[in-house]
């Protein structure tokens, strides 16, 4: 017994490994993520892609970022483009001659419930009563769309919004709402227009 | 000693009713510089009124703090007549088109927009509004977040009293030592040997090497825990949480005003990447909103600079050369492993929180999970699939056929292959 203590006591501390032990396991402390530091990476090039990855930025273009605009006077493939200004009377010409290319059914009116509680709710309430989980003062007046009172901009209230109105104010954006054509494709701008038209016919107020 | 504690409380007292005592003030205020009669019943329906119905497009304040329309107070309800406000908040597209003066100047300075009509509301209803918006000062939109505020004099609490532990410590600790040196002392004078606790445990320690030996082996099982440790988190980012180049609060956004993720990070429904929100996405909201409680004006102003944005005239500045906002990527996997966003929230409807954690908790937003292999077949073993889903219709029934109408998680269906990720 006394001759493992012996060994273990020749081995460890008179050689002074114990201290080498305990630098080692420090400097290891050191490799895991914390605030500001990643942490450290065993063969980084694994990591770090030489390839260029969505949102990074990017040498070959001139404003350095993936993200580019389209090409000017070009469209994406199957895209139809929309034939409307941010105008009053382009917002009056669309209530009255756009139609719904999207024909109703319960899928596509639970589609549009779906997409109405990510990109409407917060301001419009899950209700479509205006009362969004939004705290700010000026998202507090957004009106009820069962509401039968008020004439709007169409000059007739949120509860005889037609179609045409709902979809160019996804477009374009009003009043304090913003444009949202760049986060809702069209087909899933239209199935929100069928969700809507839903909410319009809410009584419970 | 006493007038102190008087102040203290009421201190203590200001802070508990602030709201009470805000409205208060506003009253005697409003009554001493209009030496009208108004009960406070009027101004709080009119408040109510005006947040329902005004506030999306007014601030109440100096007129150039404009919304969509003008910002409202006593100099621009002193510009008009009584029956003139009636009539345009009534219904001011009439008002235009009889050919009002005043009314066609209002309509041509913000380019033709039309204010909504308001036919429901009585001459009361509309006294009520502008008693409000003449008494009001900014103060109350500032109070609209009380909670964030609160929290965060909450947190610098916590720290404080941490300090003040770690002190108390260092004092106690001094005491025992000037304890010791008295009672030395003591001794010397007394001609006794003083007490010296330093060398007595050298001393108990040589005559004992098994203690030595000992307290080795423990050090070198620690050091040993602490290596293994440390080298499993290489290449592992958790707990990663850098400084972004705007201080964007996930708290508040999707914590405590309930914006849905999928509102920013509209790629996760239909891409690899979940994207970071262009701009545009944040002037949805922020087109209108120019500060915050705490840090708000300056970070808000921020995007506006990217982009350029002039808030005073709310609109967009010309042939201005736009600047990315330089976001530190957080959540990485190498090169040879693939994911897929739309795969995950799509067909496995997962919620966003599974793998990021309780981001709508973050303050500032740091990597929940470790992203390692293991995680993600941990999951695949665990994980059933949802059968009902339309997408794989066919392949569904497949499944469900194979494995006679038993659970089906994510390894039965080829979740562990290689090849489904390493490729």
């Amino acid at each position: 017994m006394t001759d493992i203590i012996k060994l273990f006591y020749s081995t460890f501390i008179d050689n002074k490994f114990i201290i080498l032990f305990s630098i080692i396991s420090i400097f290891i402390i050191a490799c895991g993520a914390d605030g500001n530091h990643p942490g450290y990476q065993y063969m980084p090039d694994m990591y770090e892609s030489p390839s260029y990855e969505t949102n990074s930025s990017n040498p070959v273009f001139k404003n350095n970022s993936t993200s580019q605009y389209l090409p000017k006077n070009s469209i994406p493939r199957g895209f139809v483009p929309f034939d409307f200004d941010n105008t009053l009377d382009d917002y009056l010409r669309a209530g009255n001659t756009l139609v719904n290319p999207i024909s109703y059914s319960e899928t596509v009116l639970s589609e549009g419930k779906q997409l109405f509680e990510m990109f409407c709710a917060h301001c419009h309430g899950k209700e479509g009563n205006g009362k969004g989980s939004i705290n700010h003062p000026v998202y507090s007046a957004v009106p009820s769309y069962s509401d039968s009172i008020t004439p709007r901009r169409s000059g007739e209230p949120m509860n005889k919004l037609k179609s045409g109105h709902i979809f160019h104010s996804l477009h374009y954006g009003l009043n304090a709402m913003g444009p949202h054509a760049s986060q809702l494709s069209q087909e899933e701008r239209w199935k929100i227009v069928h969700y809507v038209h839903k909410l319009q016919k809410n009584t419970n107020d | 000693m006493y007038y102190f504690c008087v102040a203290k409380v009421k201190i203590a007292s200001i802070d508990m009713f602030k709201n009470y005592n805000l409205h208060f003030t506003l009253l005697i205020s409003f009554l001493i510089t209009n030496f009208s009669f108004v009960s406070s019943q009027d101004i709080e329906l009119g408040e109510s009124l005006f947040s329902s119905n005004c506030a999306s497009c007014h601030y109440v304040g100096p007129e150039e703090k404009k919304l969509i329309g003008p910002g409202l107070g006593s100099h621009t309800i002193d510009k008009y007549s009584k029956d003139w406000l009636y009539s345009w908040i009534k219904n001011s597209s009439e008002l235009i088109a009889s050919g009002d003066e005043l009314a066609v100047a209002v309509y041509e300075e913000y380019n033709k927009l039309q204010m909504t009509a308001f036919p429901q509301f009585s001459n009361e209803d509309i006294d009520n509004i502008l008693a409000y918006v003449q008494v009001r000062p900014e103060e109350v939109i500032l109070s609209s977040n009380e909670d964030l505020i609160d929290n965060v004099s909450d947190n610098s609490f916590s720290s404080e009293s941490i300090f003040v532990f770690i002190t108390s410590l260092i004092i106690l600790f001094s005491c025992l030592l000037t304890l010791i040196k008295a009672k030395n002392l003591l001794k010397i004078s007394r001609g006794q040997k003083p007490i010296n606790i330093f060398s007595g445990i050298n001393n108990f320690i040589k005559s004992n090497p098994a203690i030595i030996v000992f307290f080795s082996i423990f050090v070198i099982l620690f050091c040993l825990k602490t290596i293994w440790d440390g080298l499993l988190t290489v290449g592992v980012q958790q707990g990663y949480q850098p400084t972004q180049p705007i201080a964007f609060s996930h708290k508040l956004h999707a914590g405590m005003n309930g914006v849905d993720c999928n509102y920013c990070h509209s790629g996760a429904r239909h891409s690899k990447s979940a994207l970071i929100p262009s701009a545009n996405v944040c002037m949805n909201c922020h087109t209108y909103i120019n500060e915050g409680q705490i840090s708000g004006k300056t970070e808000i102003a921020k995007i506006y600079a990217a982009i350029g944005f002039d808030p005073e005239t709310r609109t967009y500045i010309d042939n201005y050369i736009q600047k990315p906002i330089k976001w530190v990527r957080i959540h990485n996997l190498p090169d040879l492993a693939y994911f897929n966003h739309a795969q995950h929230v799509n067909a496995g409807g997962l919620e966003c929180q599974t793998c990021h954690g309780p981001i709508e908790e973050m303050e500032v937003v740091e990597q929940y999970s470790p992203l390692t292999m293991g995680w993600c077949i941990e999951c695949h073993r665990e994980e059933k699939v949802n059968t009902d889903n339309d997408y794989y219709h066919e392949m569904n029934k497949k499944w469900v056929e194979k494995y006679h109408g038993e659970d089906i998680n994510v390894n039965n269906i080829g979740g562990l292959e290689c090849g489904k990720c390493h490729y």
